[in-house]
């Protein structure tokens, strides 16, 4: 049989269709390929509709024809386009002349919808509906809707519903009794007026809002109103997934609710006390992997979340966040979503030191020394333990952390470990150690400062280094320390004399700082010094005295 | 015709209900005033400048009513939250007038609308009001019109054949979720959709025919039917607010589930024959929470999911909350659940049910509503739903004037009380099987030709609706 030009239109078209199907899925609307795609569909329908009034196809299982004539067929149960039309319903496809682009694009943007493979809650139909296109009509065969053992309900149900035949005789009473009825007073029908549209439009404006509130709402009205194990299982289910849900769409204010809610009613005398071992149960789960990784997502995400939320949220956490939170503190891109979760094991720590500590085990050097702030932050002695063990990472910038950590959290333990780090190669981690001590404070810290600053080997010290030994001694203001620093200022040397002048240097500096007057007749001795350093730093110390 | 097709749809509507609406705030204006008046003058002037406006680009603007709906170019014009009253003012008047479309040909000058004016009043007071209204519009050479035409009741056929498939399909798939859930197999909510879609559909395009499948009561399929014409009911209560496709589609989704957690309720509790002891009632007041319940195990969490939850919980709560379930803690119920709580109360009073036997008449559960209004039921959504369904809903069994007994076919949207009747006994008391009157039809002299004088219950004398409405 000869092919018409308009069936070879009509499979070019097709053609088209399908590659479009193909490529508009790979490639972003920008793409030049999606682009190129886009036009040849365009045109291929655009030039055939400039002749015919529409494009007119009918689906079969298996083919799709154009006035009656095949342009399309396959066997293949994966990649069949007519299928695909097919199993939603769809038996005819309609494109009238004067098709638009766009209506056209988002049609073909439909076929690309892998509706067996991906999770819809519409099929090719409801998509076609939704769109409400102009230029695109179809037809479709409901009756797959309904189960084959239901095809003939309709038939069956109305020969069933017909059956019963009134009564002639009723129907008469009926009309006798018509006579005799009273008058139909019947009800007024007042009609609509400006003001009830306006009502009504106020009315759909507020039930836009928070319908997450509501349904937990409910939750929390049915639990006081369950009877059996398994309802409370079924409500703690629902409650579960309401905080997965809020998570994943941001919604932490309600989450915020829902562990608010749940507090109340846990306080509440009135509820069963079953009930309230579930609610108790909301924090674990709220603290479980699933949960913390929709929220770092979400932290990462850049979406405005209020800190202050999340911060009492984070007050609801039990210990098994931890884990979570420290494998996700790790993962985080942003700044600020790591300070979310820093802040938030912060308030947790307490409850699991062990468990916070584990994460000094951590290869990423950035996890560990954010733990061993965490730890500092904690301010629980029962840290120390698991910090000597890092004190000598290999990481120097874990190291400094750990040192100033011990530093504030002091005791006996952490002082021989302190002062292997004043020995340390490295001139910052000895600095640290120094400061740490100073944040000891005890007269052993003071004796292991002035022991170090005794031994011969320390005037030979960067001044940097030796500074902050003085300036860390000074905190101590005691008689025997600034008997110390006086002893330093008059203390003479033939050899060396510039290693001894920034050790003066450093003492007066020191004076300075511990604010006894007494130092005064002594500084005034070196205002004039030829060493500029000791020179500078007399007058800086004397300052310092005049200005109390 | 083509520039405007290409714009964007809800341009085209837009521009659509516009058209109707400055058309209604012309005429309503001259009502008022004189026609030189400032208002007047004022109205006439936005209208044109839209109307010359299509002209210049169509050459001719028709705007014709077919049933209750307004076309202009033959593109259906939706029906607009906006501007419902002005829709409802210029439905009523060219029923009136009996016009059935008006054609602007030519670029229009006020001096033509002054006419078309003139032409309106008149045959507002006139007999023969089309007529008139003809009469006076051969002052201008630029307006046309037509007479107002009746539905052919051949096409009518057909289309309630349509209906009455979709009508079952909707029932039969509910049976099948409703056992699907109760053997604990998975529901596609797809298809659900779907039937939600072809329901939508439908009332946008036939409201009257597939309303009136809702009269359909099978007692011993009541469930499923209920569902159904719960969401029915819900959808078309929605298009008369003027809420968009997608949001009815959500409406009704939500309405066809309210009653899902009756599943929990045995058989034999919900299908007895006798009253219900009050343990058995506290099992039917359960059924809200474990309506809850099996929504919320169908499917993960969504829009949907959360809204058809709230709805199952709150559908008996009643307006100020005086139902069940009792609550603790509480604010107002929700928007999709006061209008379930609506149209619920009226599809269970009419329905011969487990609560109660006898069902009542349409009007009768109407005028029970009524007295509920307010406290039970929200009165605002209650009095869209009254000018919804009319003073005589479908299935209402009515004495006309002339000695006819009827049954109503079919609720006018503009005229509440002058609905489209089955005759089933005639003048000379014939049981007969139609015609379907109009009651808005007059004689020569202007008198309406049938009128409603009595209402009676029809489930007194055991008549069979669907016999007559099928």
């Amino acid at each position: 049989m000869e092919i018409t030009e308009d069936i070879k239109e009509a499979r070019d078209i097709l053609q088209v269709i399908l590659k479009a199907k193909k490529l508009l899925r790979m490639y972003p609307p920008n793409n030049p390929i999606y682009l190129k795609t886009l036009e040849e569909s365009f045109s291929k329908f655009k030039q055939f509709l400039d002749y015919k009034d529409s494009f007119t196809i009918n689906i079969r299982q298996n083919s799709i024809l154009y006035d009656n004539e095949p342009i399309y067929s396959s066997s293949d149960k994966e990649d069949n386009l007519a299928l695909f039309f097919f199993k939603d319903g769809l038996r005819e496809l309609s494109f009238k002349r004067g098709l638009p682009r766009d209506e056209l694009e988002e049609f073909l943007k439909i076929l690309t919808y892998d509706f067996e493979r991906e999770v819809f809650d519409e099929d090719i139909v409801t998509l076609l509906w939704e769109r409400d296109f102009q230029y695109i009509q179809y037809v479709v065969d409901e009756a797959f809707l309904v189960e084959e053992e239901e095809e003939n309900y309709e038939i069956v149900s109305e020969k069933k519903i017909k059956e019963k035949v009134t009564d002639v005789n009723d129907l008469l009473r009926a009309y006798a009794d018509g006579f005799q009825e009273e008058e139909y007073k019947g009800i007024a029908i007042v009609p609509l007026t400006d003001k009830d549209l306006k009502m009504l439009v106020e009315e759909i404006e507020r039930d836009s809002s928070d319908k997450m509130g509501k349904l937990v709402s409910i939750l929390f009205e049915i639990i006081y109103q369950t009877v059996g194990k398994a309802d409370i299982e079924d409500i703690f289910a629902f409650l579960r997934d309401s905080i997965k849900y809020c998570a994943e769409h941001g919604e932490i204010s309600m989450i915020l609710e829902i562990l608010m809610k749940a507090k109340e009613a846990i306080e509440d005398p009135s509820l069963g006390e079953r009930e309230k071992k579930y609610l108790e149960m909301l924090n674990y789960y709220l603290g479980s992997e699933e949960i913390i990784k929709l929220f770092a997502e979400l932290f990462d995400s850049g979406v405005d979340i209020d800190e202050e939320i999340f911060s009492n949220i984070a007050l609801f956490f039990e210990k098994n966040s931890i884990e979570p939170l420290v494998k996700y503190l790790g993962e985080l891109k942003t700044i600020r979503a790591r300070k979310i979760i820093i802040e938030s094991l912060v308030l947790l720590g307490k409850k699991d030191i062990q468990a916070i500590a584990k994460g000094l085990n951590d290869e990423r050097w950035y996890v560990v020394r954010n733990i061993i702030y965490i730890l500092r932050k904690i301010a629980d002695r029962r840290a120390v333990e698991y910090l000597l063990k890092t004190i000598r990472h290999n990481d120097l910038r874990v190291k400094k952390e750990v040192i100033k950590t011990l530093g504030e959290l002091g005791g006996k333990e952490v002082i021989q470990s302190l002062r292997e780090c004043l020995d340390d190669s490295d001139m910052q981690v000895r600095i640290t150690a120094v400061k740490a001590f100073g944040n000891i404070g005890t007269e052993t810290a003071k004796k292991i400062l002035i022991d170090k600053m005794s031994e011969k080997s320390f005037r030979d010290k960067q001044f940097e280094e030796k500074k902050e030994f003085y300036e860390t001694l000074a905190r101590w203001k005691s008689e025997d320390i600034f008997e110390f620093l006086i002893k330093i200022m008059k203390s003479k040397s033939f050899f060396n004399r510039g290693k001894m002048f920034e050790n003066k240097a450093c003492a007066a500096y020191a004076l300075g700082l511990i604010g006894n007057k007494n130092a005064i007749s002594i500084l005034e001795k070196f205002i004039d010094s030829g060493n500029k350093l000791l020179k500078d730093y007399a007058n800086i110390a004397l300052k310092k005295l005049a200005n109390g | 015709m083509d520039k405007v097709e290409r714009k964007e749809e809800k341009e085209i509507h837009r521009t659509a209900q516009d058209v109707v609406n400055l058309l209604s705030v012309v005429l309503r204006t001259a009502q008022i005033h004189e026609s030189s008046n400032v208002a007047v003058t004022t109205a006439i002037d936005k209208f044109l400048g839209l109307i010359n406006y299509l002209i210049s680009i169509e050459d001719s603007i028709s705007l014709g009513l077919i049933g209750e709906f307004f076309y202009l170019n033959e593109i259906r014009i939706r029906y607009s939250l906006e501007y419902l009253l002005n829709f409802d003012y210029l439905i009523r008047e060219f029923k009136k007038r009996e016009i059935g479309k008006v054609l602007f040909k030519q670029t229009l000058k006020p001096e033509d609308i002054q006419v078309l004016l003139k032409a309106f009043i008149a045959a507002g007071f006139s007999d023969s009001p089309y007529e008139t209204f003809y009469e006076f519009l051969s002052g201008t050479e630029k307006i046309e019109v037509d007479r107002l035409k009746k539905i052919s009741e051949g096409g009518e056929v057909d289309t309630r054949k349509i209906i009455k498939k979709s009508y079952y399909n909707a029932v039969s798939f509910t049976k099948g979720v409703i056992n699907k859930i109760k053997a604990g197999e998975k529901v596609n909510l797809k298809k659900a959709k779907r039937i939600v879609e072809t329901m939508v559909d439908h009332i946008l395009e036939e409201e009257k025919l597939l309303l009136g499948m809702t009269v359909i009561k099978d007692y011993d399929e009541y469930t499923y039917h209920h569902s159904v014409n719960v969401s029915i009911l819900s959808i078309a209560l929605g298009q008369r607010m003027g809420l968009s496709k997608r949001i009815l589609t959500e409406l009704g989704l939500v309405a066809l589930f309210h009653d899902i957690g009756k599943i929990e309720i045995p058989a034999e509790i919900l299908n007895k024959p006798t009253n219900f002891t009050d343990d058995e009632w506290k099992l039917i007041k359960m059924h809200p929470l474990w309506g809850v319940k099996a929504i919320l195990k169908l499917r993960g969490l969504d829009n949907t999911t959360i809204r058809s939850a709230i709805v199952a919980f709150e559908h008996h709560m009643n307006f100020d909350l005086s139902g069940y379930p009792k609550v603790k803690k509480y604010h107002e119920l929700d928007f999709y659940s006061r209008i379930v709580s609506v149209v619920d109360q009226y599809d269970a009073m009419t329905s011969s049910r487990v609560y109660s036997r006898i069902p009542l008449s349409p009007d009768k559960a109407l005028s029970i509503m009524m007295e509920r209004a307010g406290t039970q039921i929200d009165p605002l959504l209650f009095k869209f739903f009254i000018n919804m369904v009319g003073v005589f809903p479908i299935g209402t069994l009515v004495m006309l004037d002339t000695k006819e007994l009827g049954l109503v076919y079919e609720s006018d949207v503009v005229f509440a009380d002058r609905p489209r009747v089955l005759i089933i006994i005639n003048k000379d008391g014939e049981k007969v099987n139609g015609p379907v009157v109009n009651l808005t039809e007059k004689d020569d002299n202007g008198k309406y030709l049938r009128t409603i004088v009595k209402t009676l219950d029809p489930n007194k004398y055991k008549i069979n609706l669907a016999e007559y409405l099928l």
